[in-house]
């Protein structure tokens, strides 16, 4: 089934509510055609808020405008948007089956028989629920809830499809086979995607480009990897993943170095007072004299991976992962290296 | 945890201080009314007004209006009914965008997963309602930009004979009919709900159920006498809950205004009380 692939456009827009709050500040945003694009960011963050503009569950204030493809849909009420929604809390019709759940939208608009069979057939096969066609919202599970839930919304071939947090209700197992499948579908599908979630690893495994927000703002936008590589904000590379902070002095700031453990590291050029670096980028290595040098504080076994807590003179305590082969225990005197590619200077407002 | 709404109607507020029909001080019950639902165990996420809000539609009644439900820790939507005036409401709730600037007040609330559809069915300076071409048109445009969810239909006049003469004769005179066959075409609507008779009413209407709700301070009193005299009463008020299952669709409680005895446990130790 082809679905349409439209851009959204996001100009300026921003949301007072009647009480004075403000849910979202002037922000702007394009989501190509056809792209899987997240909001990402805490509660709170202005995600949602966003979301409910888009889908037109709330009204822009004045000056922002949405677009969709060529179409100005700033003013338009939710119904006229052509919008696809599967929400946290989405509803299967409980007394229709699922083949009637997902045609319903094509039946009324008056789709023929035929071509009713044709799409639900073609529905069924994309979600894989062959065989459950004839059952009940009350006799599937939760993974198969949602997979009708979405072939539901995109049937009647959506401009949009909007996603509210659609994992969050499931059990943590379940939610990773879902990712994994709902990512899967949408590439399948190729429609224009805008999926809220709070879940880092949700967006990272479903979205082809994350926006991650915090207060209101939309902080950064980028395709996972690189956001997760190269956050221009110490907020983004945060919430994305674990960070250590690895502070500056003057002279390290002109001579492009950091200074760990008496050693001189060089890294990226530029004026940051502090440098970031990931756990699994610190790679540990036997005592060295030439090398920075710490004391390992605290080894945490968790399975595929390990997790050390070590002191770094001049530093403090940072932590370093390793694959879970990694021999050192605590209480070594160990030696360790970060690559210069792996210094990540952020902008830090906080 | 399942989506709660609350129905509540014909609260036909007055200046502070001014009795309705010159006997009723309607503010107090619609105080206790608005305890009631904010001591629900389970918070709803809306409330629903489906009409006849003052008495009169004077700015001074939605003032006061506008006092009485501030207390509402949840969000509340407006409907015109017969006793209001579209043009005071909007006045007096500027920041309630989608009632519109002009024209019918009809709109869509997306309530948790159920997606409410109001109808105005107002006529000015009339006590009865209808549903011209032009609103039942911009229903079934609604109806057909929703099949992704169920759908409420909230309206003031209920749409279909109460049996209640004099309230009959002031019911949906217009359009009820071409409702209903519009509304049989769509497995999704899981209730029409309205106010206008003051009572709880459940009929058959169309493929779904269409129900009034009783009014938090006076109740139209029952008499199926096609001659009966128009009058109210106090009997107990109350509004109704609206919550929606995964498994079941929507399930319809009419709870009752004010505080009673008890709670009282049924068991001890597992068995009845005897």
């Amino acid at each position: 089934m082809e679905l349409e692939r439209t851009s959204v456009k996001i100009l300026q827009c921003a949301k007072t509510y009647s009480d004075g709050t403000r849910g979202l500040l002037p922000s702007s945003l394009d989501v190509h055609p056809g792209e899987v694009l997240a909001l990402l960011g805490p509660s709170g963050c202005g995600k949602t808020t966003l979301l409910r503009l888009i889908a037109g569950l709330e009204m822009v204030d004045r000056g922002g405008v949405i677009q969709f493809g060529q179409q100005d849909v700033t003013y338009l009420p939710v119904e006229r948007r052509q919008i696809g929604m599967v929400f946290q809390h989405y509803a299967l019709f409980p007394q229709m089956t699922v083949q009637a759940n997902i045609g319903y939208g094509l039946r009324i608009r008056g789709a023929s028989p035929q071509e009713l069979k044709r799409v639900v057939g073609e529905l069924l096969d994309l979600v894989q629920l062959n065989g459950l066609e004839h059952k009940r919202p009350a006799e599937l599970s939760g993974g198969q809830r949602q997979r009708v839930a979405l072939a539901r919304a995109v049937a009647v071939r959506p401009k949009v499809l909007l996603l509210d947090e659609p994992l969050t209700a499931l059990d943590a197992k379940l939610k990773v086979t879902l990712r994994d499948e709902m990512a899967e579908l949408l590439r399948r599908l190729g429609i224009t995607t805008i999926h809220v979630t709070h879940d880092q690893q949700e967006a990272l495994a479903i979205a082809d480009r994350l926006a991650v927000m915090r207060s209101g703002r939309i902080i950064q936008v980028g395709e996972g990897e690189a956001l997760y590589r190269h956050p221009k904000h110490m907020f983004v590379a945060e919430f994305l993943g674990r960070i250590n902070r690895l502070k500056r002095t003057p002279q390290d700031i002109a001579n492009h170095t950091v200074t760990i453990a008496q050693a001189t590291v060089r890294c990226p050029q530029g004026l940051w007072p502090e440098l970031f670096v990931r756990p699994e980028d610190i790679e540990l290595k036997p005592y060295d004299p030439h090398l920075p040098v710490a004391t390992l504080l605290q080894r945490s076994f968790l399975g595929d991976r390990i997790h050390y807590r070590i002191d770094v003179a001049g530093q403090g305590i940072l932590t370093a992962e390793a694959h879970r082969d990694s021999p050192y225990l605590a209480g070594d005197r160990v030696s360790f290296t970060i690559a210069t590619e792996h210094f990540m200077p952020c902008e830090n407002d906080q | 945890m399942s989506t709660l709404f609350i129905q509540l109607t014909d609260l036909h507020i007055r200046e502070p201080g001014r009795l309705a029909y010159g006997r009723l001080d309607t503010a107090p019950y619609l105080h206790r009314a608005v305890q009631t639902i904010e001591l629900l165990r389970q918070k709803p996420q809306a409330v629903v007004l489906t009409g006849d809000l003052t008495d009169f539609g004077r700015a001074a009644e939605y003032a006061h209006l506008r006092e009485c439900l501030a207390p509402l820790t949840m969000p509340y939507y407006l409907l015109p009914g017969n006793h209001d005036d579209a043009t005071q409401m909007r006045a007096a709730f500027p920041e309630h965008t989608y009632l519109g600037d002009s024209g019918f007040v009809q709109y869509t609330v997306q309530l948790g997963p159920v997606r409410l559809i109001t109808l105005d069915t107002t006529v000015a300076e009339q006590s009865h309602g209808a549903l011209c071409a032009e609103r039942l048109a911009w229903l079934e445009g609604a109806l057909n930009d929703s099949t992704e969810m169920p759908v409420v239909i909230a309206m003031h006049h209920p749409p279909f004979k109460t049996l209640i003469g004099h309230m009959d004769k002031i019911g949906l005179l217009q359009g009820a009919a071409a409702l209903e066959t519009l509304v049989a075409k769509y497995s999704n609507i899981e209730r029409v709900i309205c106010g206008h008779l003051h009572r709880a009413i459940d009929v058959r209407f169309g493929s779904t159920i269409a129900s009034t709700s009783p009014a938090p301070a006076h109740q139209v009193v029952l008499d199926l006498d096609p001659e009966a005299a128009s009058q109210w009463i106090l009997e107990p008020s109350g509004f109704k809950v609206h919550a929606w299952d995964a498994e079941r669709g929507l399930v319809s409680h009419l709870m009752p205004c004010g505080t009673f005895e008890g709670p009282y446990p049924f068991h001890d130790g597992g068995k009845l009380i005897d």
